[in-house]
């Protein structure tokens, strides 16, 4: 599955040539071989890796503090989401949900690659929200609208509905 | 009358007793000791007894010494205070009401104390919501169903001060008769529904005392849930509420609840038999299951066995095969279902009609929904009292509906989940959660509570649905009551609704056990 996600990124980024991968270990964590010396192994070393070969600096961040608040979320999508049980994903969409309030992208005020990244790795537990769940976790459902209608990013992973009216008033149960 | 008795078994010693008798009652054998011989008998074991004996009798001395001090004391304060008490017939626990006597007294109703009566003397009967005392006064709030007062005793020359005490201490829930004078307050009592009023007691007797602990208050059993936890107060919960449910049923919001379900059930046979309808009464005793085998309760008669009937489903279409033409039956339907959620009892009351129709069913549809119509009106008209107490303690919007009933097909139903993310097949069945997100998004689209889905895939409906005649589905085989259909049968189509049901989405509660007086579910027989 992340090696889907890889070669999304590369249309993303743009990338001309698409790059071998292969898969290391019980958790399948992608290696991205290369010509030269052992292959770089983490998705987010590989994406990092990418972003620098289709010359997209500025999709790491522009400034150092943009910079590291990607590194953060590409972190937090590799430690948290990967190997999250169902009572973590109530608080991981809660605390993306007050992070998201008043912030359009992850990080600054322009796409990067944590977007992306984050965009994939939560598909799977938006998808099997249900409409009640999506109203309250809001900010999340906006965001992750935004991000599969950005263009390049969706690629092989299927819409998910989102409602523009709100069906539910707060308050029912 | 002396016997010779050398067969007395188990007495082995005879020292001590001087006789042996028989009784001329009973005929028993006797034995006598006589006073003489108790007194000397074994003067050891006296002696070493006495030491004893005599701490033993000092303690008692001094208990009873105490005992009589205590009671010269209290019987000094009676005295004291019978000899104060001028009003000691003023007030009392009456004996209990046997028809001992035809009082010819007016009680006047908590509901009817306004303004009006300022200044009158008037009898009340009603229950001891809540008594405090204060210094020289006690104030109580007398309650009747929705209705309370606040009452006044206070020491003056009408009361005394033992008539104040009694009254403070008289147990919450007792059944009061107060004879009082009505008098107008200048400000506003909040708290109670009768707020321009107040009643200053002249006599007050207990007709029927209430046990001092009571399962639960009433004050917890109306407080919102919210509120409770905000203020950090008791709210009660369910199964309280069940076990006990005579108590809980006293409270106003049950009241409310109650009122408006017996108009759920008027309106329903008004609005009918206006129309044209027979009520019928169908047997709840019958031979076959008629909703599927799985959920019916089997009771043993005589010989061999029988059921609950699960609906009056066949019962209703025979009396349509009977030339009733229209017909609605209200009663109890029992499905064995081990369902433990908000929304399910294993018996309710069913209000079910059955109608013949010319030529299409959608005539059946119009009659039926136009009866809900009016129910709703009805309710929205003449309830809104019950509908805003209610409210007080659970709080939802207002029952919205169309006019004419909002009709969609089970096509268009699907296209509106699918819309909003939910994959499912044409013939599937809408599951709960399906269910109730298209109620979400009908009211959001529409903004109605009720609606109508029509054309149901026929898969997933019970053998009793005539297929759409367009569909190349084939018949379902009903063997069970062909019978009634071989002599000439109208055509004609139905519905049903669960009376508890009715009633808890309208007023937007949330578990069906508020709407039912004694609810019956797998884990509740009692009370």
């Amino acid at each position: 599955m992340a090696l889907r996600e890889l070669s999304s990124l590369e249309k993303f980024l743009g990338l001309k040539k698409p790059n071998k991968y292969s898969t290391q270990g019980d958790r399948k964590v992608p290696v991205l071989q290369s010509n030269s010396g052992p292959g770089l192994v983490g998705l987010v070393t590989i994406a990092t890796q990418l972003t620098q070969e289709a010359k997209r600096p500025d999709l790491l961040g522009k400034s150092a503090e943009e910079r590291a608040v990607v590194q953060q979320w590409l972190e937090y999508r590799v430690a948290r989401l990967e190997c999250c049980v169902k009572e973590d994903i109530k608080t991981i969409l809660k605390d993306l949900n007050t992070y998201l309030e008043d912030k359009v992208y992850l990080a600054g005020n322009h796409i990067t690659i944590a977007d992306p990244l984050m965009y994939y790795g939560l598909h799977p537990v938006i998808m099997d929200l249900a409409v009640m769940d999506k109203e309250k976790y809001l900010n999340v459902t906006r965001w992750f609208d935004h991000m599969q209608h950005y263009p390049g990013v969706r690629h092989h992973l299927p819409p998910v509905v989102v409602l523009r009216n709100r069906v539910y008033t707060s308050g029912h149960h | 009358m002396r016997v010779s008795i050398p067969s007395l078994c188990g007495l082995s010693d005879f020292r001590g007793f001087s006789q042996v008798a028989v009784s001329n009652h009973t005929g028993r054998l006797v034995l006598v000791m006589t006073k003489e011989e108790l007194k000397g008998a074994s003067e050891e074991e006296q002696q070493a007894q006495s030491k004893k004996g005599l701490k033993k009798a000092q303690k008692e001395a001094e208990k009873a010494a105490k005992k009589a001090e205590k009671q010269a004391k209290l019987a000094a304060e009676q005295q004291s205070t019978d000899e104060d008490d001028f009003a000691k017939d003023r007030y009392g626990v009456s004996p209990m009401v046997q028809s001992q006597e035809k009082l010819d007294r007016v009680l006047v109703r908590v509901q009817q104390l306004t303004p009006e009566r300022a200044d009158q003397l008037i009898w009340v009967r009603a229950r001891v919501h809540t008594s405090r005392a204060k210094g020289k006064q006690c104030f109580l709030v007398l309650r009747q169903q929705q209705f309370n007062v606040q009452a006044l005793v206070a020491v003056g020359d009408r009361a005394s001060k033992q008539m104040v005490k009694f009254a403070a201490n008289i147990n919450k829930e007792s059944i009061v008769d107060v004879e009082a004078m009505v008098r107008k307050v200048d400000q506003k009592i909040e708290s109670c529904s009768q707020q321009d009023v107040e009643l200053h007691i002249e006599r007050i007797f207990v007709i029927s005392q209430a046990e001092p602990r009571l399962p639960l208050q009433l004050e917890d059993a109306v407080r919102p849930e919210g509120e409770g936890d905000e203020e950090g107060r008791a709210t009660v919960n369910q199964d309280t509420r069940l076990d006990n449910r005579v108590i809980d049923l006293r409270t106003t919001t049950s009241q409310a609840i109650f009122r408006l379900q017996s108009g759920v059930c008027q309106l329903f046979r008004d609005t009918l038999t206006d129309k044209g309808f027979v009520e019928i009464q169908t047997p709840k005793i019958i031979s076959a299951a008629s909703e599927g085998g799985a959920n019916v309760f089997t009771v043993s008669y005589f010989k061999t066995s029988a059921y609950l009937a699960q609906s009056p489903q066949l019962y209703k279409q025979m009396c349509i095969c009977a030339d009733f033409d229209k017909v609605f039956c209200v009663g109890p339907v029992f499905r064995a279902e081990d369902s433990n959620t908000h929304r399910h009892l294993t018996e309710f009351v069913g209000l079910d009609i059955e109608m013949a129709f010319n030529y299409h069913y959608h005539e059946v549809i119009d009659s039926i929904t136009d009866t809900m119509v009016q129910i709703f009106k009805g309710l929205r008209d003449k309830f809104q009292t019950e509908i805003q107490t209610v409210n007080k303690q659970y709080p939802s919007e207002p029952f919205k509906f169309l006019e004419p009933t909002l009709r969609l097909e089970y096509t268009e139903g699907v296209a509106m989940l699918r819309a909003a993310g939910v994959e499912m097949g044409d013939e599937e069945d809408l599951s709960t959660p399906n269910e109730k997100l298209l109620g979400r998004l009908v009211k959001e689209k529409y903004d109605t509570d009720f609606y109508v889905l029509d054309k149901y895939p026929l898969a997933v409906r019970p053998f009793y649905t005539m297929p759409d005649p367009t569909d190349k589905v084939d018949l379902e085989k009903i063997k069970a009551y062909i019978d009634s259909f071989r002599y000439g049968a109208p055509p004609h189509a139905g519905g049903g609704i669960g009376l508890e049901r009715v009633t808890m989405l309208y007023l937007g509660l949330h578990n069906v056990r508020q709407t039912s007086m004694f609810p019956r579910d797998p884990k509740r027989l009692t009370p």
